[in-house]
């Protein structure tokens, strides 16, 4: 089981296309059976053996919640990991990516919640429409080159959520 | 994580941020991220006839590091050749900023974008 993959954790095929309800339910059904009350007065080795199975189980989880990790690890599952000190050349999405980095600056100086709303929806239709793109490509040997622009692309997307989240935390207080 | 004195001095008061019109056939424009910090660079250049870089502007959505590695080039860039710009290493960058060893992808970004700025204005000019 050490080198059973994330997907083969949870019983799941290795997919883009995840049922998320299933692979929670399978999630918290798994970590149950390892929670240290469980354990408590079993040996040492018993404990530690379980601690270090819900620490797999969370790992594999977290990977597979994230659609931009998720994607990186299916592309991992194909051979080579996706290179992280890379510097990505994508002109015309990174400008894309500048603009919006502006157009939320600007939200953040009018202290403005609803059009922080606005703009979240977008970047949610962006996320769906990468979603999709990978799904669409990622199997298929041929677009390699495209599955990794569009998983790449996803990174950038999810630190603009992370800053959109902060946003909304610093403007709520 | 602490910032040397030069990284702050960078980031408080950058150099050169800003933006140059990117239709200009004589300005040349860099654009480039990072990919495991999300960080998106844009660095310009305007290069008059003699093939000296007269102006350079950038902006930075990125970690401190980042924003004053791209500041430093610009500051490096303005007044040399594109040949001499071309020749800026990320490692002269990391050291003139003290960046310690986790910051040093930042420095590889300046120059990339150095590299892809350059790139950009002789691709406008046929130069390649």
């Amino acid at each position: 089981m050490g080198n059973a993959s994330h997907f083969a954790l949870f019983d799941l095929e290795p997919d883009f296309r995840l049922d998320q309800d299933r692979l929670a339910v399978r999630y918290r059904e798994l970590v149950r059976r390892v929670h240290p009350d469980r354990f408590a007065g079993a040996p040492e080795r018993e404990q530690r053996l379980a601690l270090e199975e819900a620490a797999r189980l969370n790992e594999a989880y977290q990977t597979l919640k994230s659609p931009s990790q998720r994607a990186r690890y299916l592309l991992s599952l194909q051979g080579e990991e996706l290179s992280q000190e890379t510097t990505v050349q994508d002109p015309a999405f990174l400008m894309q990516q500048m603009e919006l980095r502006e157009e939320l600056q600007e939200l953040q100086d009018s202290a403005d919640l609803a059009g922080v709303a606005r703009f979240k929806r977008r970047l949610v239709q962006d996320q769906e429409q990468l979603n999709e793109g990978f799904a669409a490509c990622w199997a298929d040997p041929r677009r390699r080159d495209e599955a990794e622009r569009l998983a790449r692309r996803m990174q950038f997307l999810d630190k603009l959520f992370a800053e959109v989240r902060q946003l909304e935390e610093r403007l709520d207080d | 994580m602490a910032y040397s004195d030069k990284v702050i001095d960078h980031y408080e008061n950058p150099r050169n941020v800003g933006k140059l019109d990117a239709q200009d056939p004589d300005v040349g424009t860099g654009m480039v991220g990072a990919p495991a910090c999300g960080d998106v660079m844009r660095l310009q250049i305007k290069v008059n006839e003699q093939g000296i870089i007269e102006d350079a502007k950038f902006k930075t959505y990125g970690c401190g590091s980042a924003i004053a590695s791209s500041s430093l080039a610009t500051e490096w860039m303005k007044g040399r050749t594109l040949e001499e710009a071309e020749t800026i290493k990320n490692t002269q960058i990391a050291e003139e900023l003290a960046l310690p060893p986790v910051k040093i992808h930042c420095s590889v970004l300046a120059e990339d974008a150095i590299k892809a700025a350059v790139r950009d204005y002789k691709h406008k000019k046929g130069l390649v």
